[in-house]
């Protein structure tokens, strides 16, 4: 029997992608299924040799129907992620600008600017957390201390035990850690806007502000919606930052779906139950895929459409 | 093909003759700080026992339980565990831990296994599961000092006496008085205020059963006094976020006399006086420690301590429980693990207290109390534990009213109670 080249390459493209696959389903889809399976289970960490039972919807149910969902919903969705991710883009934006300004050349400090940023990219989420932990301390910080010292404040802050003070130390420390990563791929946009069309809309009599608007951004824009969506993954997903920095207290005060799922399942020992809460999340996160392939999707249509 | 079979026969004696002689590698898992002494001991102990290598290996306290659960649940893990007394039916339960009725085939202790306190707490249907190592339990310290400069003579009594110094220091000192962790370790003081007061999170229902053993409005009381020392700025908030009486924040303080009063158990107390003394070479120790405050009833807190456990995976049952009699001899509490109590009558009853710990012997001795109902109710001392401390971590930070928080633990603990 003859094949058809088109055959043939069906098979050696079937060949060269098993591989991947068999990968895939032992590292991605098998532990998927297994906690989908533990989700619809009462198993808790002391019966992990023998299994748990069947419990139907009910660990869903309990979890939908808690008190604290909705404080827990309301902190991942808007203090974890909303504010995080919002005020990276933002600020990423401004200092992706700066460190393209002609400002910068001037004064000859480009690539030290450059360099000083990739810096708080460069320390683990861990060393981050526990250098601003130390800064934000209200006997030793360094920043009540300078709060103090100026007059600002009479008495020392307690950031990360204060509720009014505590998100917003969580997303100061998650922005300092991630805002570089912003940055630095903004930059790479921006240099990749032709200095032509900027010239050209000088002297056509374009400001500075109309300048950005309407020759910068669009540039940015198909880098600006992956970023945003990506940081949207990785920060709703995070449990290093909350975790470390405040143990999702003070009380429950900042617990996220990520730490509500270590809680129950490590300090309660519910696996059954923290893998019905992870599943939830992995729905909310496909969620946010197809936002984000559709998002690619359009923003590849407009590229080809012109 | 006749030096194939000769090759094959060498090699295969080589391999029984290296198998017979090889060292027999244990591992022992340690949570404590004192890692180096440790080492030193168990360098003697393999000095003692030439057949048998032991490797240390430390973990965090907070994350002790869960690894082994996970290791154990597959066949892994060390050979020999150190663990907290309270977790030793969680082991046996999950099948992970040899019974010791096992494992005294290999050899008995010198004054038997009724010479250990607590083994109620290691029991499990109708066996032993593991050996109290180490036993403590929670005591006052107070800075002399501190105390004398805002003129209180007698040390505090009840709780409300902690209180009423409390403002009396801060008033005339503009120091702390007393402080304490207000995140996951407020369960000891919680349940310390419960018990001193005839209650508690979990207690026998006289029928057999278990229920929550204060009501609501109890619970929420005594969150409220906890509450106050924050709201009247006796503490700063920061122990909102402090989870371990050992924390370098609270100790710090105590160090250098900013702080007058404290809760801990006695390892920390040894650490904080050899802190002391190691800065300050030669200089009257300002500390003095004191039984805990009484309520409606006396002084309540709970006999705790390190158990050891052997892994039910293990290859080497024989070698580690020779590493368990070795580890429960007295010379080892003499020279080494010197931070903490042994958890035998016959070694308790001769250790020579220091002065300034005359307190933590007072307690030890007239004024403990072991988990109980906690323990026997099948509802885990350490899930009551995490339910309790977030409770009440919520009251104090002002999340929400001590009554809805108080509610809110009394339905989540019927509901452990009812599973």
């Amino acid at each position: 029997m003859t094949l058809t080249p088109a055959a043939r390459d069906r098979i050696s493209a079937f060949w060269m992608l098993l591989p991947t696959f068999l990968l895939l389903f032992a590292f991605y889809l098998y532990p998927t299924f297994y906690n989908l399976e533990l989700s619809f289970t009462d198993i808790t960490l002391l019966q992990l040799r023998q299994g748990g039972d069947p419990v139907g919807f009910a660990n869903y149910a309990e979890f939908l129907r808690s008190p604290s969902f909705l404080d827990i919903a309301i902190n991942t969705v808007f203090w974890l992620t909303f504010v995080s991710v919002s005020l990276m883009l933002i600020l990423g934006l401004l200092m992706a600008l700066l460190l393209n300004s002609e400002f910068l050349q001037r004064i000859r400090m480009t690539t030290f600017a450059r360099l000083v940023l990739l810096v708080p990219w460069a320390t683990p989420p861990v060393v981050a957390v526990i250098a601003w932990r130390w800064l934000f301390d209200p006997t030793h910080g360094s920043i009540n201390e300078a709060l103090l010292w100026t007059g600002l404040i009479s008495q020392p802050i307690a950031f990360l035990a204060n509720l009014t003070t505590v998100w917003p130390a969580i997303n100061t420390i998650i922005i300092w850690n991630s805002t570089p990563l912003v940055a630095v791929s903004l930059l790479a946009a921006l240099q990749t806007i032709p200095e032509e069309q900027i010239e050209a809309a000088e002297i056509d009599g374009a400001t500075r502000w109309q300048n950005f608007r309407f020759v910068t951004l669009p540039y940015l824009m198909p880098t600006l919606s992956i970023l945003g969506l990506m940081s949207v993954i990785w920060t709703f997903n995070n449990f290093v930052y909350v975790w470390l920095a405040t143990g999702a207290g003070p009380g429950t005060y900042t617990n996220v779906l990520a730490t509500e799922i270590y809680i129950r399942a490590f300090t309660d020992l519910r696996i059954g139950y923290s893998s019905a809460i992870g599943v939830v999340m992995a729905v909310v996160m496909a969620a946010f895929g197809a936002l984000y392939f559709r998002v690619s999707g359009l923003m590849d249509m407009q590229d080809r459409v012109g | 093909m006749q030096n194939l079979i000769k090759w094959t026969a060498t090699a295969a004696m080589a391999f029984w003759a290296c198998s017979a002689f090889a060292q027999t590698e244990l591992t022992f898992r340690f949570n404590d700080s004192e890692r180096e002494e440790l080492r030193a001991a168990l360098d003697e102990f393999e000095a003692a026992n030439p057949g048998i290598a032991v490797e240390l290996q430390t973990i965090a306290w907070s994350d002790s339980r869960d690894q082994f659960l996970r290791e154990g649940a597959v066949g892994q893990g060390p050979d020999v565990v150190h663990i907290a007394f309270v977790w030793t039916r969680e082991m046996a339960e999950a099948g992970i831990v040899l019974p010791i009725e096992q494992l005294t085939e290999y050899g008995a202790f010198p004054n038997g296994f009724d010479d250990f306190i607590a083994t109620d707490l290691t029991a499990y249907e109708g066996k032993s599961w593991g050996v109290p190592w180490s036993a403590d339990t929670w005591a006052m310290v107070y800075r002399t000092d501190v105390l004398a400069a805002a003129g209180i003579d007698d040390l505090p009594e009840t709780w409300d006496d902690l209180l009423a110094d409390s403002r009396m220091i801060l008033k005339t000192t503009d120091s702390i008085g007393f402080a304490f962790p207000a995140a996951d370790q407020v369960w000891f003081p919680f349940n310390f205020y419960l018990w001193s007061n005839g209650l508690s999170i979990v207690e026998e229902d006289g029928t057999g059963g278990y229920r929550v053993g204060a009501s609501a409005e109890e619970l929420a009381a005594a969150m409220d006094y906890f509450k106050t020392y924050i709201d009247e700025g006796l503490v700063s908030r920061s122990v909102l976020s402090i989870e371990v009486p050992h924390d370098p924040a609270l100790l710090q303080a105590l160090l250098d006399g900013s702080q007058g009063m404290a809760l801990m158990p006695t390892n920390t107390y040894r650490q904080l006086l050899g802190a002391f003394e190691e800065a300050n070479p030669g200089a009257e120790v300002p500390f003095a420690s004191g039984v805990t405050m009484a309520g409606s009833e006396g002084p309540r807190t709970h006999l705790g301590g390190r158990t050891l456990v052997v892994n039910s995976s293990t290859e080497h049952p024989e070698a580690a429980w020779a590493l368990v009699q070795y580890l429960t001899e007295a010379g080892l509490f003499e020279d080494y693990y010197t931070n903490q109590f042994p958890a035998q009558k016959s070694l308790l009853s001769k250790i020579d207290y220091r002065p300034e710990e005359s307190g933590f012997a007072e307690q030890l001795a007239n004024n403990t109390r072991t988990w109980g109902a906690y323990s026997d109710s099948g509802a885990g001392v350490g899930q009551l534990w995490n339910l309790t401390a977030r409770a009440v971590a919520t009251s104090l930070s002002g999340q929400s009213s001590s009554i809805e928080a108080a509610e809110g633990l009394v339905t989540e603990i019927e509901r452990l109670l009812a599973n």
